[in-house]
């Protein structure tokens, strides 16, 4: 396991850097939309970077593109869940 | 029930190794119960307040320290607590649960200043900073410093030198919220002023904050931690079954053609962190 995630270093740190971004980007603003805005943005590139990954790996297939795109949802909906039901947004 | 919890969050062949709660269908109905759980909450904050309502810990004594502390750790003299200022910033609080508006002027043009000069404050300087959907003090002052939309210039302004607060607790369209507003002002041109100024009396300000207070009743259940702990939960559990799943498929070689879950707990890790940063808004 830690063999693979080291081969895929540069990978990882690629996307951690993104997701990172993503959490300054919200952090450092008063403003909601803004902060949905780069949520919603880190999302597509979270999605995109995974697939991407899987194309170089030349293991992507259909199932793997839905799963990241699901698994960007469900991000997207725990952050529409808490925002609507505490009002803030 | 022991097996049901197994198939469901352990990779098995029975589950083609795969925790049944991560395929495709399951991460599907999960959405949707997330939102249809949302709605229902949604509902039940309008509809039974009492049960499902706003809780701040926000006290007028709070954010006058912590102001204050932020403006001595900048240099800044200290501001001092005004009931004229007070006056006009539960004015300007009342107004906007009223007309149901959350911005700095009203929809009928009113701006900040008519409430400031209507209490009888004739400044020469006056600020807003306006904040709700907070629960406690320490955030609004660390939305507010944290802004760069000019909430940290006037908290930090040493063309201040009076300050009055209001926590109130209303509706806004017809979402129960607390408001939280910071009149700012300065009766005359400023000085530079010692760090040794006045500020409020202990007797002046309990007395706002007993008043405050007594416009908030205590909900059963304080929806702003709720729905931030049931988010945190939920990512947690998919956190858990995502290591769980990579640790035993690599123990057992098995091969798939899936997602990387590391990928997605990487990503599961931002939306943790976020939940934990997205609380007030401020204006």
């Amino acid at each position: 396991m830690f063999a693979r995630l080291s081969k895929h270093s540069a990978y990882y740190a690629s996307l951690i850097v993104i997701l990172t971004l993503g959490f300054l980007l919200a952090y450092n603003s008063s403003n909601r939309s803004f902060q949905i805005g780069a949520v919603i943005v880190t999302t597509f590139f979270y999605v995109l970077w995974g697939i991407m990954h899987h194309l170089i790996n030349h293991d992507l297939n259909v199932k793997i593109v839905i799963e990241y795109i699901l698994i960007g949802l469900f991000g997207l909906t725990i952050i529409f869940f808490l925002l609507s039901t505490n009002g803030n947004y | 029930m022991k097996d049901f919890f197994l198939y469901l969050f352990i990779p098995k062949e029975s589950n083609n190794h795969r925790a049944k709660i991560l395929h495709h269908t399951n991460l599907f109905l999960t959405i949707i119960f997330l939102l249809l759980t949302s709605f229902f909450i949604q509902k039940l904050r309008v509809t039974f307040p009492s049960v499902l309502g706003v809780k701040a810990e926000i006290s007028l004594q709070e954010l006058l320290t912590l102001t204050n502390k932020e403006r001595q750790n900048n240099g800044i003299a200290p501001l001092a607590f005004n009931d004229k200022l007070t006056d006009a910033a539960a004015k300007k609080a009342d107004d906007m649960f009223e007309y149901d508006y959350w911005a700095h002027n009203s929809p009928s043009g009113k701006t900040p200043w008519v409430f400031i000069k209507s209490s009888g404050y004739k400044y020469v300087y006056a600020g807003e900073n306006l904040a709700r959907g907070f629960s406690t003090t320490e955030d609004v002052i660390k939305a507010w410093m944290t802004s760069s939309a000019g909430h940290r210039e006037n908290m930090l302004s040493s063309n201040y030198q009076d300050v009055g607060f209001a926590v109130k607790l209303g509706k806004l369209n017809g979402e129960e919220t607390v408001l939280i507003v910071e009149e700012l002002g300065n009766l005359n041109i400023p000085i530079a002023r010692n760090k040794t100024a006045e500020i409020a009396t202990a007797s002046q300000t309990q007395a706002a904050v007993k008043n405050a207070h007594s416009q908030n009743r205590e909900p059963f259940i304080n929806s702003l931690s709720f729905s931030s702990n049931i988010n945190m939960m939920i990512i947690l559990i998919f956190i858990f079954v995502l290591l769980l799943d990579m640790i035993i498929i690599e123990k057992k070689k098995v091969m798939r053609f899936v997602g990387h879950n590391a990928d997605h707990i990487l990503y599961l890790m931002l939306i943790m962190a976020l939940v934990g940063i997205l609380k007030g808004v401020i204006i």
